[in-house]
């Protein structure tokens, strides 16, 4: 009786707790006006746009701020006009003129002016935080009151793809420089940044706390072309296990990091589900240097493993929506190889490959991050079905598991024998891949010196050389046909990205450079 | 010289806590500069890490460019001053993050451990009193699944069914995605909205705490009924019980007067230790619940190699411990007047 007794209590005190918990779950207390939940897997550090290149905190930045060119959609072949309303290259690549556009306000009703212009992207270089190498050898003049003229050291046809990057954020100066904002080191304004926002974009900083969620709040003195479809925007830190089940059940509208399978279970019907490759290039690549690997550095046996890969079952590991690029540069941008080019699985020219190496009895190591996915893909599933696809053409790798913050230092000092890792475009042009160039900056990670493919180093000199849109895409082709050829990196994968909404939301499509445009997700007709 | 043998007693642990504390901080500083790997490959990007004026840059302003005794020095002098230094992940400094992430842990903790002590302790009891019979049997197998599952499965199991499919608990998160959070006066959003008056924040806490603290407390009560059906039951065999029920004493009398009071010693042991595991060891049930606590700041910070931000972990939880050792050292002499303070 006394066991039975207390069993009772204890399950009323469970009722009771739980009955508490339904009244509560309905969330109501302090709601106002229309609100959208976003669902995602936090990297942010900061919202101060001058320190920010966190995937987090570039989709935030680019929902408050707003940079002097953009683009629009999911088009990342046009610069399209931003708080610059036209641009214009000079014809060797050096100069950049921006023509600012007219009567656009600051959210606290203050003009955007050149000198917001020129401090804002100054303060990026001076800083010397994650994102200044965007802006290396560019400095910033202000040439009239409504134009600002950028100046590269170097040719530069890239920039005008660089400028929409949120990092190159423009800030309202007075309120920054009244914060501790400076153009050098000392600046001392990302606490206030990360407490205010000081931009012009369709929406301000409400509240943050970067290990749980940011608040945005609709800017009433914004003036942009795309009105903001929502009075809060709460942006949340959640994993996609919970993420999967929070947008079923309504408590959010947005989840931005399931992966394919988690995505076939929805129901389509209730949720829209976009997806797309996503802009990173999962890949190998083999030690060129001879005092790491005698094996790996071996050119007929980099081919006999390009030629061992059976790549078509590594895009089923990676799931509906992922696609096998044709060369490092991914897809969605030029230079970018058509997929009858890509790499193809060739066992006998794998086996003949294999011989000719005299590559005999060696087991390379094959390194990668064991603790880390990207967009739902496990680095270690890769691994893992790449050990085994090599194995059964004769070649036998070790697995050299690591958490990604330690196999960093040995990536970065080419000390990898065999590497499995990604790039992400830190811009949409082909001039960011030329890192895989000989003595670029992987190509360096890989012991790979200009003088080890002298006619590779050429192609890649003569691409980055081009200001002509159309040449400079012929040029890129050629250099990554190259690199295919006599390269020491395999493009393996390029993942899909799924972004999971309610009904009642449109407008929500991919960017590789700030993922989702918050300015441009609205509401449907009838939705919230 | 402190005449009360209990004030000598809390000064001279206090002594001993403060070298323990050095203790601790030495001991993680080591470990987290033995790690291979660097904190700058780890939070300055690809393009950054490349650019030496960047990287001498961050290596100056997180004072990682001094040798590493002047870097431990300069940490113990900012720590005598409450600076834990800044924390390289949220780039705010390591006592503000401390101050968001473990009151969040404390609430889940609190209640958990409360309703553990509740249900586990009586479930022991109760369990030994009925050695051998089907309520035994019953309660034994509840403690086996109390430790045997695994707390993050049942996490997700039950934010799964009690969240998603029936509905009675609400969403992740600490609040609802519209609820602004009450005044910081504690941390604890139950009582600063109490505090408040804003009753509708508390139930949306409440509501949100409940899963959470359930899915911690069926491991907890586990432990607790597997330990005190093993106390109660060791002293049930002594002859000072026998002696008693042979005097007529009634069974509730021997129960909680004679063999409770006995047993709680190793009991409360098991508490301290259990509530400090929840302190510093909830990170799958926090990321599951998307619960800002302190195990997932501390996962975050080890997996980004962010030194500050272990050290004052580390830190952190080694006090609590202390504190938590020094509790359950006094109230062993309040349960057991044997137990003498010297």
């Amino acid at each position: 009786m006394f066991g039975a007794r207390r069993s009772g209590a204890l399950a009323a005190a469970v009722a009771v707790v739980l009955a508490v918990a339904a009244c509560g779950s309905g969330g109501s207390a302090g709601r106002s006006g229309p609100t959208l939940v976003i669902d995602s897997t936090f990297d942010l550090k900061t919202v101060d746009p001058a320190r920010e290149y966190e995937l987090t905190g570039q989709m935030l930045t680019h929902g408050m701020y707003e940079t002097l060119l953009t683009f629009e959609g999911d088009d990342l072949g046009t610069p399209a006009p931003g708080l610059a309303s036209a641009y214009e290259l000079s014809p060797d690549a050096r100069t950049l003129t921006l023509t600012l556009a007219t009567g656009r306000v600051f959210s606290d009703g203050s003009p955007v002016t050149a000198d917001d212009v020129v401090f804002s992207l100054q303060r990026v270089i001076g800083v010397k935080g994650n994102p200044s190498f965007l802006l290396d050898g560019v400095t910033v003049a202000k040439k009239d009151d409504s134009t600002v003229v950028l100046t590269s050291a170097e040719p530069n046809a890239a920039l005008p793809y660089i400028l929409p990057n949120p990092a190159l954020s423009i800030v309202n100066s007075k309120v920054v420089t009244a914060n501790g904002g400076t153009t050098d080191d000392k600046d001392g304004a990302e606490k206030f940044l990360n407490g205010t926002s000081a931009g012009s974009g369709p929406y301000m900083l409400k509240s943050l706390d970067v290990a749980s969620q940011a608040v945005l709040a609709r800017n009433p003195a914004y003036n942009g072309p795309a009105e903001p479809a929502y009075d809060t925007i709460v942006i949340r830190n959640v994993q996609a296990a919970t993420q999967v089940l929070n947008v079923q059940k309504g408590d959010s509208q947005v989840a931005l990091d399931l992966s394919g399978d988690q995505v076939s279970g929805l129901d389509q019907g209730k949720l829209t589900v976009t997806s797309g490759p996503s802009a990173y290039t999962i890949f190998l690549f083999l030690n060129q240097g001879a005092d790491i690997s005698t094996a790996t550095s071996n050119q007929q046996y980099v081919s006999a493993v390009k030629k061992a890969i059976d790549y078509a079952g590594l895009l089923q590991v990676a799931g509906a929506g992922s696609v096998q690029p044709a060369s490092m540069i991914p897809t969605m941008i030029t230079g970018s190889l058509p997929a009858g080019e890509a790499p193809k699985q060739d066992l006998a020219g794998a086996a003949a490959a294999l011989a000719a190496s005299g590559v005999n009895g060696q087991t390379p190591k094959l390194a990668y991050p064991s603790d880390f996915t990207l967009l739902g893909l496990s680095f270690q599933t890769i691994a893992e079905r790449l050990q085994s696809q090599l194995a059964a053409a004769g070649i036998t790798v070790e697995l050299a598991p690591a958490p990604v913050a330690t196999e960093l230092d040995n990536y970065r000092n080419g000390k990898e024998e065999m590497g499995l890792w990604y790039w992400g475009p830190d811009f949409p042009d082909p001039s960011n891949y030329l890192a895989f160039a000989p003595d670029g900056l992987i190509g360096k990670r890989a012991n790979w010196p200009a003088s080890a493919a002298p006619d590779i180093d050429r192609a890649a000199k003569a691409a980055a050389s081009v200001v002509d849109p159309a040449e400079r895409a012929n040029l890129y082709q050629e250099f990554q046909r190259s690199l295919n050829a006599g390269g020491p990196f395999i493009p393996l994968v390029q993942p899909a990205t799924n972004i999971v909404t309610a009904k009642s939301v449109t407008g929500a499509a991919y960017n590789p450079i700030w993922t989702l445009d918050l300015g441009a997700v609205g509401a449907a007709a009838g939705g919230q | 010289m402190v005449s009360n043998p209990l004030a000598r007693y809390l000064l001279r642990r206090l002594g001993v806590s403060a070298l323990l504390i050095v203790g601790v901080t030495l001991v993680t500083f080591v470990l987290t500069n033995l790690v291979p790997g660097d904190p700058v490959a780890a939070n300055l990007g690809q393009r950054a890490a490349e650019n030496p004026a960047t990287v001498a840059a961050y290596r100056a302003h997180y004072g990682l460019d001094r040798p590493l005794p002047v870097q431990y020095a300069t940490y113990l002098g900012n720590l005598v001053r409450g600076d834990l230094g800044e924390s390289q992940q949220t780039h705010r400094p390591v006592l503000t993050d401390l101050q968001s992430a473990v009151p969040a842990t404390l609430e889940i903790a609190i209640g958990a451990i409360v309703l553990s002590v509740l249900i586990g302790v009586g479930f022991g009891v109760i369990a030994a009193v009925r050695r051998g019979q089907l309520t035994d049997s019953a309660l034994r197998v509840v403690s086996l699944v109390g430790i045997s599952v695994p707390t993050f499965w049942l996490a997700l199991v039950a934010f799964y069914v009690f969240s998603f499919q029936l509905d009675l608990a609400p969403g992740s998160g600490r609040l609802a995605p519209a609820t602004t959070a009450p005044p910081h006066v504690t941390g604890l959003y139950t009582l600063d909205a109490l505090l408040a008056g804003e009753w509708e924040t508390f139930g949306d806490a409440l509501a949100h705490l409940t899963l959470p603290t359930l899915v911690l407390t069926l491991y907890t009560v586990g432990l607790l009924t597997r330990f005190t059906r093993s106390a109660v039951l060791e002293v049930l065999e002594q002859d000072y019980v026998r002696s008693a029920r042979a005097k007529g004493l009634p069974g509730r009398t021997v129960l909680f007067r004679y063999v409770l009071r006995a047993a709680m010693v190793p009991i409360l042991t098991v508490v301290g230790l259990a509530f400090g595991a929840l302190l510093s060891g909830t990170v799958l049930v926090e990321e599951i619940f998307a619960w800002p606590g302190l195990g997932s700041y501390a996962y975050q910070a080890a997996s980004h190699l962010d030194l500050p931000a272990v050290m004052g972990v580390g830190l952190f939880v080694g006090i609590i411990y202390l504190v938590i050792n020094l509790v359950v050292d006094l109230l062993y002499g309040v349960i057991d007047p044997r137990v003498r303070i010297s």
